[in-house]
Parts: C-alpha cells; sequence; structure tokens
C-alpha cells in the first residue's frame, strides 16, 4: 500500500473551507458562494440553512465527492485532492449519511449492504464481518441481518445507511436531515446514538432546518442563507439576532424564544441558556424541592425484579444507550422511559420525585455530563453514579 | 357540530398474507369544521386511513360514511366525491404529473368538466395563494422540492373542495416555508375547508389542532382534545410520540409551582404569558384588514403580515414590514415582551387573528387587539 496522503492526526481543525464557490452544471447562480468555515475536532456541529441554501452542497464539498470551482477544503489542514485513489482514502476519513437512505443501500441483504463499504476499501474479510456486525448492532439492526434491504421500514432504512457509513470506522460522520421523516422517538433514539458515537471519538457534524433539534445537540453552527454563509459560531449569537436568523428562514428554537422573553420580564439573566426542557425548568423553578437521581451502569444484564422493585418504591426508571435499550425491548422489562431517557427522569427529578437511569457502560460520562449541565440552571442536581 | 365523515368497524389489509391488518377494526368520527389531526409513528396506518375517506381504498370490512351517507365505490360516483374531498400526499412527486406548473393544477379543476375560463381563473388563483404564479409556465422538473410541494397543494386547492387531507404538509419543509404552508391551511379553514391533516410533529399539532385522532399499528388509540392524550404519558410513548414541549414544560412548572396545568398553553406566546410575573402588561397588536386601495398605516412599532393577499399587496406596495412568515406568533410573541405591533391581515382572517391574540388574556396577560 502506498504511503497515505491524508496523514496529520493532531490537527485541532478537522475540516475547513476557505473561500469555496461552486456551480452545478448549467446554473448561472452559484451554489455556493465564497463560503469558508472551520469545523473543529470535537465540537458538535450543526449546518443550519432553508431548503436550497447550500447545505447538501457543503457536505459534498466536505467529503471530496465534489471538486470547488474555486476556494480550497482541507481535512486536518490538508487540502484535499481528487483523483480517485485520494478520495478513495478520504472516504475512509469522512463518511456522509445522505437524507434520503435510498440513494445510499447497495445491498440485497441488509448484512451485504453493512460490508459493502468496508469491502470496497479492500479490507480483509475478517475484518469487514466483523465491522458490519458491530455497526449493525449499534443501529438494532443485527436480527434482521438476512432481510431483504428493499423490505426495510424507512427508519429501518435510514438506520441501515447510517450503519453503512459507521462501518467505516471514519473519524467524522457528516449526517444530512438524519432526523428528517422520522417519528418523534425514533429521532430521539438516532440523536442518542448520535451522542453515543460522538462520545467513542466519532466527530459528528449535522445539517438540519429543525432548528429546536440542532440547539438541543450542537456546541458550534454554520448558517447558510441562499449559498452564503452568514454566521459561525454559538447558537445563542445567532438568534440574539432576531432580524438575521428570520432573514435565513429560521425562527429562534422554543427553548431559546421562551427563556429569552421570560427572563425579560422577570428581569434575570437570559444566561445560562437552557436547551432543554428540564434545563428550562430548573431555571423557572428555582428553590423547590427537587428528588435523588441515580445513573446505574448496566455492565451485564439488566435485573429486572431490581427494576420492579425500584418502580414498587416509587421511583422512576428510564434508560439510555443503545445496548440497554436493546436488552429492555428484547426482556420486555418495564421501565418509564425508553426514549429521552435523561431529559424526562431528570425533569420528574426536578418535581421532586427519585429516578434512576440504566445506562450503558460507555454512557455513564455523558449522564455525568448531562447532570452537571443541568446543576448549572439553578441548584446542584443530586445525583450519583454506580 | 356536523359529523362529516362516520368511519364504522373498518379494518383494511393491503394484501391477504398480511398478518397484522394496516387498519384494525377503525371506529371514528370527523367533525365538520374542526381542525383535525392524525397522529401517529411511521407505519401506524395515518395514509391508510386517508385514503379510506377519499374512496381510493375499499375497506376490506366495515363502512365509511360521508355526510351519513355510505361510500359508493361506483367509479363516477367516485370523480364526483373526490371533487369534495382532495388528497394531499406526501411526497409531491406522486402527485405531479403534467409537465407544467400550470398545466398540472388545472388536472383537477378540467377533469370536473369546468370551462376553460373558471378553469384558469382557478388555477391563477390557486398558484397566487401558494405564492407559485411567476412559476406557471415552468417545467414542474426544474423546481425545488419545497416549490414541488407548493404545486401540489395548489393543485388541490384549485378543485375547491369541502375536505382538505394532507399528508405530512410540512415534512421536508424549512421553518419559513412549514409556516407559510400552515397559514395557508388556517386560510383554507378561515374560507370554510374542513382541513385534515397526518404528521408527527407534535408541537406543530399541539398548537394548531382542535381534535387528535392517534393511530398505532393500526389501532385506534385516542381521538378527541389533545390534553388528555399527552397528559397520559404511557399512551403518549406506547404510540411512539413525544409530548409537545410547550404541554410538558406547562405540566412540570405547574405542578412544581402548585399552579393550575390548566388553561393549557399551546403556543410560545401563550406560555410566556402564562409563566410571566404577575401584572406584566402585555403591548397591543392593531389588526388592519388588508384592502387594494390601503396606504401604508402610520405606525412606529414592528408590523406583521398574515394571508397571502395581505403579502401580495404588502409587496406590491412597498409597504415596510418586519415578519412575512409566522406574522401572528411574532408580532403575540412581541406583545408579551409589552410591545405595539401592527398586523395586516387578510379580511377572512382577522376574526381568527383577533381570537388568538384575546386568548393570550386566558393565560393571565391582557393584549389588546386593536380593529
Amino acid at each position: 500500500m502506498s504511503k497515505p496522503y491524508y496523514n496529520n492526526p493532531d490537527a485541532e481543525n478537522l475540516l475547513e473551507m476557505r473561500g469555496v464557490t461552486y456551480y452545478y452544471e448549467g446554473n448561472k447562480a452559484p451554489s455556493l458562494s465564497d463560503v469558508s468555515l472551520t469545523i473543529k475536532k470535537g465540537v458538535k456541529t450543526a449546518i443550519l440553512g432553508g431548503n436550497g441554501a447550500g447545505k447538501s452542497t457543503t457536505f459534498y464539498h466536505l467529503n471530496g465527492v465534489v471538486k470547488p470551482a474555486e476556494g480550497t477544503v482541507l481535512y486536518r489542514d490538508i487540502p484535499l485532492k481528487y483523483k480517485k485513489k485520494h478520495r478513495r482514502e478520504l472516504c475512509s476519513h469522512v463518511a456522509v449519511v445522505l437524507q434520503n437512505p435510498d440513494d445510499q443501500i447497495f445491498g440485497q441483504t441488509v448484512l451485504a449492504d453493512a460490508e459493502y463499504g468496508p469491502m470496497n476499501i479492500g479490507l480483509p474479510k475478517d475484518e469487514v464481518q466483523e465491522r458490519a456486525r458491530s455497526a449493525l448492532e449499534q443501529v438494532g439492526l443485527w436480527e434482521k441481518r438476512d432481510s431483504n434491504s428493499l423490505q426495510l421500514s424507512y427508519g429501518q432504512r435510514k438506520r441501515l445507511s447510517l450503519a453503512g457509513a459507521i462501518a467505516m470506522h471514519p473519524d467524522v460522520l457528516i449526517m444530512d436531515e438524519p432526523t428528517a421523516g422520522l417519528d418523534p422517538q425514533m429521532a430521539l433514539e438516532l440523536m442518542e446514538l448520535a451522542e453515543q458515537l460522538h462520545h467513542s471519538g466519532m466527530d459528528i457534524v449535522m445539517s438540519t432546518h429543525d432548528v429546536d433539534l440542532a440547539y438541543m445537540w450542537a456546541d458550534e453552527i454554520h448558517v447558510l442563507r441562499r449559498s452564503e454563509k452568514i454566521y459561525s459560531g454559538k447558537q445563542e449569537g445567532f438568534y440574539s439576532d432576531r432580524e438575521l436568523a428570520y432573514s435565513a428562514g429560521l425562527l429562534a428554537p422554543s427553548m431559546f424564544q421562551i427563556n429569552t422573553t421570560l427572563c425579560g420580564l422577570r428581569g434575570i439573566d437570559p444566561a445560562p441558556y437552557p436547551r432543554t426542557e428540564p434545563q428550562l425548568i430548573a431555571k423557572m423553578t428555582p428553590g423547590a424541592d427537587r428528588g435523588h437521581l441515580d445513573i446505574i451502569k448496566v455492565e451485564d444484564a439488566i435485573d429486572g425484579s431490581q427494576v420492579s422493585e425500584l418502580r414498587g418504591a416509587g421511583k422512576i426508571v428510564g434508560i439510555y444507550g443503545t445496548g440497554t435499550r436493546k436488552q429492555i425491548t428484547e426482556s420486555g422489562i418495564g421501565v418509564d422511559f425508553i426514549f429521552g431517557g435523561f431529559e424526562s427522569c431528570t425533569s420528574q427529578v426536578l418535581k421532586g420525585r427519585d429516578a434512576v437511569i440504566f445506562c450503558d457502560p460507555d454512557c455513564a460520562e455523558i449522564m455525568e455530563k448531562k447532570a452537571k449541565e443541568l446543576s448549572e440552571f439553578g441548584e446542584p442536581l443530586d445525583y450519583s453514579l454506580s | 357540530m356536523m359529523t362529516l365523515f362516520e368511519v364504522r368497524n373498518v379494518t383494511y389489509r393491503y394484501n391477504s398474507r398480511q398478518q397484522r391488518p394496516s387498519l384494525d377494526n377503525i371506529t371514528l368520527d370527523i367533525n365538520e369544521g374542526r381542525r383535525t389531526a392524525i397522529l401517529g409513528a411511521n407505519g401506524a396506518g395515518k395514509s391508510t386511513l386517508f385514503y379510506h375517506l377519499n374512496g381510493i381504498f375499499k375497506p376490506k370490512e366495515g363502512e365509511v360514511r360521508y355526510n351519513g351517507v355510505p361510500l359508493d365505490y361506483d367509479r363516477n360516483k367516485l370523480r364526483e366525491l373526490r371533487n369534495d374531498i382532495c388528497v394531499v400526499v406526501q411526497n409531491p412527486d406522486e402527485q405531479i404529473f403534467s409537465s407544467t406548473v400550470e398545466s398540472d393544477v388545472a388536472f383537477g379543476p378540467m377533469s370536473m368538466g369546468l370551462p376553460k375560463e373558471d378553469v384558469d381563473e382557478r388555477v391563477e388563483s390557486a398558484l397566487d395563494m401558494v405564492g407559485m404564479l411567476d412559476y406557471r409556465r415552468r417545467p414542474s422538473t426544474q423546481l425545488s422540492y419545497g416549490q414541488r410541494k407548493r404545486v401540489s397543494l395548489a393543485g388541490a386547492l384549485a378543485v375547491r373542495p369541502k375536505v382538505m387531507i394532507l399528508d405530512e404538509p410540512t415534512a421536508g419543509l424549512d421553518p419559513q416555508m412549514a409556516r407559510e404552508v400552515m397559514e395557508l391551511v388556517d386560510q383554507m379553514c378561515c374560507d370554510g375547508t374542513t382541513v385534515i391533516l397526518s404528521t408527527h410533529d407534535v408541537d406543530l399539532v399541539y398548537s394548531w389542532a382542535e381534535e387528535i385522532i392517534v393511530l398505532n399499528h393500526g389501532e385506534l388509540v385516542y381521538s378527541g382534545e389533545p390534553e388528555e392524550f399527552f397528559s397520559d404519558p404511557e399512551k403518549t410513548a406506547f404510540a411512539g410520540l413525544c409530548r409537545p414541549h410547550t404541554f410538558s414544560i406547562n405540566s412540570y412548572v405547574s405542578e412544581i409551582s402548585g399552579k393550575e396545568q390548566t388553561p393549557y398553553p399551546r403556543t410560545n406566546s401563550q406560555i410566556v404569558a402564562k409563566m410571566a410575573p404577575e401584572g406584566s402588561k402585555g403591548g397591543s397588536i392593531r389588526v388592519v384588514p388588508t384592502k387594494d386601495d390601503m396606504a401604508p398605516a402610520d405606525f412606529e412599532g414592528t408590523v406583521g403580515v398574515m394571508g397571502y393577499y395581505s403579502k401580495k399587496t404588502v409587496l406590491a406596495k412597498g409597504i415596510r414590514y418586519d415578519y412575512m412568515f409566522d406574522a401572528l406568533e411574532m408580532c403575540m410573541q412581541d406583545a408579551v415582551k409589552g410591545m405595539d405591533s401592527l398586523l395586516y391581515c387578510d379580511e377572512s382572517m382577522v376574526n381568527l387573528a383577533v381570537d388568538r391574540i384575546r386568548s393570550l388574556e386566558r393565560f393571565g396577560m391582557k393584549v389588546e387587539a386593536i380593529l
């Protein structure tokens, strides 16, 4: 194998566009016009904009599918090259999950599809199989591995296309409208998976016009409006400029709207800005009696009798993580919250109830981080981790 | 209130091998003029139910009655029925057939056998309503997704049906377009059309619907006002849904601070009005019915525009404005902050605007609607 071209693992910038302009064939108006933006390592990034603003075109530049008419795209500070071998090398670093799964599903069976990408980059058979299995398990489709991929439901196809991308073990996973067309629970499940992947060290970039979703998830946003980039940075800075957001066809997220207006009326500081329901509830009900939150790592199997004992004692039980969810759905153990476990349980805690979250071992840190974040909106959250 | 549809014990299978029917013994009523939303996870049976309402599907068991009369599946009778009831499917590409925008929109009125000038008039007004009049001679294939979605809506508007059934009308649309479509939906309701829509956007449903019908795996889970359903977290989760955020925040905050959950706020301005400190004074909203000979109002505050005719007129006259989409809610948000605003509004929508503005008083903040 020849020496890799993209070899700068310590770079702080993951992806960068410098003055990128692009025209689709036959169009006089550019689809991207002098766009510069930097996506940093470890920073959850969302690309926002209305229909036709240039979000997808941006993505096709980031994974090197499309070559800019002007400007440069860099991966870890190395300018992209567009020869076949460079493209192939880049696609094992940067994977894109398209909005419509049918544009991305090639294999006849679920398993064949998940194996397609790793096989294509010439990995040994053992490794191909191992990657496909683990990716399918992560998205909850391993049991369906022998099914015909055409016979899956929309939500399942969406997860399969995600598995195909995960199996590439990319450093960066770019997801175009990941929750479009999904019902609320599937959307929550997918966002939880994204969180888990991000925590495992895979960087995630998402494009969406769902401002509420982006607000909950992203550390930083880049906003496009009619092929131009109009904002990069923290979300509050963007939405505080109501005219700017409105001009991009976007409305401020509900949490932001409710919080800033209420803080104005109550004469309190809008910061810290709540981004989730429990954060807003905590901020708006200072001094109330709160309950206790237990976070329990599920190392082996969930003990059904323990769960029913807890619930019998009046505690609220929720779960977090793909592994734990799989166990719960397969074992039929009854819990209160299977989706949005953290937010639902902590809202109950704020109301004075005690709650327990069973989570995947690798999610314990995510839970702790969320618990600390929530503590910033009022009294420290009383929680323990075991 | 008149019952428009009576669905009685309807069961439907796409094929006989299907173990679990797509609709399983469904019985429900849909009332005339009532804003009704059908909710459910992917695959719950929402679209299948829609296709029963306009007779595309014939139930394997059970019966559908429209205006008290069982549907007649005779071809000519069905054609008649579809002049009354239009379904706009989620994916516009399944609905756009003709090569140009205007010929596509003309398809419905033409198959009704209307004279040419009536067809032309309807096409023009429908395209105008969805803001696509300038595109009338464009090939449909050159349109963006949002534009195609609006053309398929115009096609149904041109039929001027009594009942409009919209399958996921805002799916895939950005916030601006989604609000524009919802305003159009409100406009149809004001003009006397009964609108039934399906969606899994619970926030959207909650701010719009008077009545919800919830399906899960082909079974009817709930039918009635939204609050009773969302008050039951288990039922909500079981149906693959989440609670709307205004409902959820209101219920937690009320409970923690020992206040009544009712009245239930359904929009951001309503929840702010309810949670605002006592004695907060709301601003006012001047509602101005838009007229052809209208002069710009002498007004300093923020200006919103609501309704397609108002949008057109304000743009043509070059009148200053701040909000062109979601204008009523934007003005109401300004009002709960104590600011005054003005809303140019289509005549047919004035009552709706005034009612919504005055609703804020129920949530503890008086916002004056000045006519």
